[in-house]
């Protein structure tokens, strides 16, 4: 039987042929040029498909104390963290958000977050947030693709409050700071020092971050898998844990200060005069550091912000204040290197001297005749302004430099802030005129051009201790660092010893007297207000009173401590800052061990904060601004006078 | 028996019977990697049983001398249609469509034998012609022999195996009596009616997932998190093969799950990243070498039954193979229409191995009369 075979047959088998090897090589070529020509494009996109690299965070070096006392360490914390590089809609993401963890965060929160975060998809939503969000995150892996939860070592301070101001706090490095440090960093959680030594010390502390390359499946979960052998992962690189660092604090003595200013304003700075360790730094009111371990919450900061007690400042170093009656060693010392004064030099002091035609008020209705160690002694007022006019500002402003008054003193802490010391060139500079003889009254009692922070008065005083040497104040442990050397007479050095020597054995300063130990010291009341003038300070507004100050050094001959303390409207100096001084002494001397701590010492931790704030700024302005340029009257004589108030006689301790 | 035996040593197909055993080797091996160590992994073991099931109805195609097949088709047909139906109403559900026939541990896909079925049952048609010629009205008869299960399997609904139906009609109009020029200028025509179904349908009857993956094919950057996700990570795992292949068990877009149903419409896609573009050439290469073979049985076949069973063979898995690799590799839009042999599925296995059968044995009885 003949094929029924349609004559068309070959030619549409033929066709068919021709149309499946089209298909063939159509397919043949597809695969070369996806397989072939492009395949290293698409190795790397399935290698980015599953590695990860997994930042392997370094500690951040531990602060400790003179004694090993541990001031801050890290711990363990739990993050929340948004990877926008992960598919899915922000927006659904936080609504999601709100409905599973309870947790409540706007858009342009999260905006700003992405925006200041080093990496840009990553941003960190919340720190410190419960470890059931793990479990809740896992569980609702759809709806929360772009979350997951990291763990990262965070800032603790066991302390709390205390020493917060030498210790400073950390921060998330913000866009700012990697520019300004040379950061380069693909973590969201680097943290860099912000204030205190962990500013100062930053580099040192820091340490540098590992990584580890990790295979992790399509849900980016990690796997181990030993079938695949895949190129690169693996790969790990240690992480450089940072320096521990050891700081000249001691924490006991810290905590006797801080204790001993129950509530008041003020800056205690202790330092061996010998090699320019501090022992302890007070600042108060103090700031928690915990709180800024990390984002800061909105309200917290603002609170901070806000507070008129202005607990970010550095007191010790951002509060430039009129010294009062703890310069008046320094005018002595002057005039005796520069021959103008001697042991012997006498004035006469009846409560008030007529210079100008205006008069000049001591504190007392009369010292009498009297010399210059008593002059100290009992601080007179009418005998330094004889003293003051005697030297005049040049000299005053010449030694005032080489004792580093109105210079920043290098201590190794950021934001110091330099004072005034007014000089005939420093108000030509500022544009305020010719400097009037007047103007030198107030300023050798240690008012009018002259602001001081607490740590220049320290390092005067420390360096009578030393005879001359003068040291960088420093926190972190090291080697002594030698300033400058002052060249002062051991006769001058012995008169001004003697009269501070008397201050404390029989003067304003027998608060802080030690038994066994010779104190030398200079209390001080620099006036606030014009009002005081002549009221005793105690019957003021708390606002109104004048700051009480005390600085000096023990014990006389071979002294191991200098100190200085400072209470912003405490009153008299030798009335509360002589309590908080000795009760440092006694702890140094007599071996006091400090009570019981004040305040929350570790505050648990922080709740969630929602979101990173600014800045906060170090450079705060100082406390107390250069005194106002006061209109002189034409004989070149401030309106208003200036004294000294060590109080009316009768109320001196 | 022993002649029969003799006459298949002596005239059988054995070149497709070779290519065959090749494909199910491949699937075996391949669902067996691109299940490895999930949730998946028994699949492997099923699958090779379903192999071994496979080669029985390969057999079973071939042995039995396909105009035995002919003379039962009607019945076969007519019990598939009953099974549809039944399907339809009593049919196990999954992912929406009631297309699952469940018989104690095995699940079946009836549609795919009723895709044999229809082609036997198309065959015996024109066995009863005496002129052997399909004009119009024949071609109507056929189209309704084919469209009928076709129906069914739509309104199960099964959108993706319905129109693997589709080219058996074709096949019906190939061998018309028209010529190949005329056959051309009806092909034109219908692209150009296609293309015109195509937009009015996508204004009126197209769903909105079906837009969506034209859409991301024909731009599958645009959105590789969403619906381009499966396209985007697909062609990785193409690419990433690069010339030799990241090796079995060892793909990771495969392994780590980026690849979606790497055991089933995927599967392609593992053996591209895992045995590279030799493999995934040499493959295709097999495919095409059978189809190849299906042509040249075309021409050798005896009688007009013989050669609709094979063009029917011969189209619907180059419809297969075309939309599937075409998928993976990116020159198509994604379809849920799997690899032949080699993704996993019962169903669509032993459906296709008949199918194989049957053009193997249309070859080997080619001089029996």
């Amino acid at each position: 039987m003949n094929l029924p075979l349609d004559s068309g047959l070959p030619a549409k088998t033929a066709f068919l042929r021709v149309g499946l090897w089209t298909v063939f090589l159509l397919f043949a070529l597809r695969l070369f040029y996806l397989q072939v020509l492009h395949g290293d494009y698409y190795r790397t996109l399935s290698e980015n498909n599953y590695t990860r690299t997994i930042v392997l965070r370094s500690p951040r070096g531990m602060l400790l104390d003179r004694n090993g006392k541990v001031l801050c360490r890290n711990r363990v914390s739990f993050s929340l963290v948004l990877d926008a590089a992960r598919g899915g809609s922000i927006d659904e993401t936080l609504s999601a958000m709100r409905r599973i963890l309870d947790f409540t965060m706007d858009r342009a929160q999260v905006d700003a977050a992405l925006r200041r975060s080093p990496v840009a998809s990553l941003a960190v939503l919340a720190r410190d947030v419960p470890p059931s969000w793990l479990q809740k995150i896992e569980a609702h892996q759809q709806e929360l693709n772009m979350l997951r939860i990291e763990m990262e070592l965070r800032r603790d301070y066991p302390y709390g409050l205390y020493a917060g101001h030498a210790l400073g706090y950390v921060g998330l490095l913000s866009p700012e700071d990697a520019e300004r440090m040379k950061i380069k960093e693909t973590d969201p959680f680097i943290e860099v020092g912000k204030s205190g030594v962990e500013k100062t010390a930053n580099v040192r502390l820091m340490g540098v971050n590992g990584r580890r390359t990790a295979q992790v499946n399509s849900l980016g979960r990690e796997v181990e898998d030993p079938k695949l052998r895949l190129p690169g992962v693996g790969v790990q690189e240690d992480p450089v844990p940072g320096k521990p660092l050891n700081l000249n604090l001691d924490m006991d003595l810290q905590t006797i200060l801080e204790n001993a200013f129950a509530g008041e304003t003020g800056s205690a700075v202790f330092m061996n005069p010998n090699t320019g360790e501090i022992l302890a730094w007070v600042s108060e009111p103090e700031f928690n550091p915990n709180l800024f371990s990390g984002t800061v919450s909105a309200s917290a900061w603002k609170e901070l912000v806000d507070d008129p007690t202005r607990p970010l400042l550095n007191r010790p170093i951002q509060g430039a204040y009129p010294p009062g009656s703890t310069f008046k060693p320094f005018v002595a010392l002057v005039g005796l290197q520069e021959g103008l004064l001697s042991a012997s030099t006498v004035f006469t002091c009846g409560g008030v001297w007529d210079y100008g035609g205006h008069p000049f008020h001591c504190w007392s209705k009369g010292h009498g005749t009297i010399d210059l160690i008593t002059a100290i002694q009992n601080s007179c007022n009418i005998y330094f302004y004889h003293a003051g006019d005697r030297i005049g500002i040049e000299r005053l402003d010449k030694w005032g430099r080489l004792f580093g008054l109105g210079r920043k003193t290098g201590v190794d802490l950021p934001g110091e802030t330099s004072g005034v010391l007014g000089s005939p060139e420093w108000k030509a500079k500022r544009g305020l005129g010719p400097w009037y003889p007047g103007e030198t009254l107030p300023v050798s009692i240690g008012q009018g051009y002259l602001t001081v922070t607490p740590l220049q008065l320290l390092s005067f005083y420390s360096t009578l201790a030393t005879g001359g040497t003068r040291y960088r104040p420093r926190l972190i442990s090291g080697p002594p660092e030698v300033l400058s050397t002052v060249d002062v007479s051991p006769e001058a050095l012995g008169v001004v010893k003697e009269g501070l020597a008397r201050v404390v054995s029989s003067g304003t300063g027998k608060g802080c007297q030690i038994p066994g130990v010779e104190v030398c010291a200079k209390t001080g009341t620099a006036q606030v207000v014009q009002a005081s003038s002549g009221k005793n300070t105690y019957s003021l507004d708390k606002a109104e009173r004048d700051h009480a100050w005390i600085a000096g050094f023990a014990p006389r001959s071979n002294p191991t401590v200098a100190f200085v303390v400072m209470v912003e409207h405490g009153g008299h100096g030798g009335d509360v800052g002589a309590k908080i001084a000795k009760a440092g002494l006694e702890y140094l001397f007599l071996g006091k061990k400090p009570g019981e701590l004040i305040g929350p010492p570790k505050p648990a931790s922080v709740p969630p904060p929602p979101l990173a704030e600014p800045e906060i700024p170090t450079d705060l302005p100082p406390e107390v601004p250069p005194p106002p340029p006061e209109q002189p009257t034409p004989e070149g004589i401030p309106q208003g006078t200036i004294q000294d108030q060590n109080g009316p006689a009768g109320v001196r301790p | 028996m022993k002649n029969t035996l003799k006459a298949y040593v002596a005239y059988g197909d054995h070149l497709t019977t070779l290519l065959f055993l090749v494909l199910l080797a491949g699937g075996a091996v391949m669902v067996r990697s691109a299940t490895f160590g999930t949730k998946f992994a028994p699949l492997a073991e099923r699958q090779t049983t379903w192999c071994f099931v496979a080669v029985a109805a390969y057999v079973l195609a071939t042995l039995v001398p396909y105009e035995v097949w002919i003379e039962y088709s009607y019945i076969l047909y007519g019990l598939c249609i009953v099974v549809l139906l039944g399907v339809m109403i009593f049919g196990h559900s999954v992912a929406g469509s009631r297309s699952w026939l469940v018989l104690g541990p095995v699940g079946f896909q009836p549609s795919e034998l009723a895709k044999v079925a229809a082609a036997l049952a198309g065959a015996g048609y024109i066995k009863d012609l005496s002129h052997k010629v399909i004009g119009i009205k024949e071609f109507s008869i056929l189209t309704g022999i084919i469209a009928l299960p076709m129906l069914l399997t739509l309104f199960q609904p099964d959108f993706g195996t319905a129109t693997t139906f589709l080219p058996m009609i074709l096949a019906a109009f190939y061998l018309s009596r028209m010529g190949l020029s005329q056959i051309l200028k009806w092909a034109a025509l219908a692209a150009a009616l296609g293309g015109v179904v195509f937009v009015l349908g996508w204004f009126t009857f197209f769903k909105p997932y079906q837009k969506e993956r034209v859409l991301t094919f024909l731009n599958p950057a645009s959105d590789t998190r969403g619906a381009g996700y499966q396209v985007h990570q697909a062609r990785i795992a193409v690419g990433s093969g690069e010339l030799t292949g990241k090796g079995l068990y060892s793909g990771t877009q495969n392994r780590l799950n980026f690849l979606p149903a790497p055991h089933t419409d995927f599967i392609f896609g593992v053996i591209c990243e895992e045995t590279g573009f030799l493999g995934a050439v040499a493959l295709l290469a097999v495919f095409f070498a059978l189809l190849g073979r299906f042509l040249s049985t075309l021409l050798v076949a005896r009688d007009m039954e013989g050669r609709f069973l094979v063009l029917c063979a011969f189209s619907v898995i180059l419809y297969h193979l075309f939309i599937n690799v075409g998928m993976v590799i990116g020159l198509v839009p994604t379809t849920g229409i799997p690899l032949p042999f080699l993704s996993y599925g019962g169903s669509s296995l032993v459906g296709l191995s008949l199918f194989v059968g049957l053009a193997a044995n249309v070859r080997a009885h080619r001089f029996v009369r």
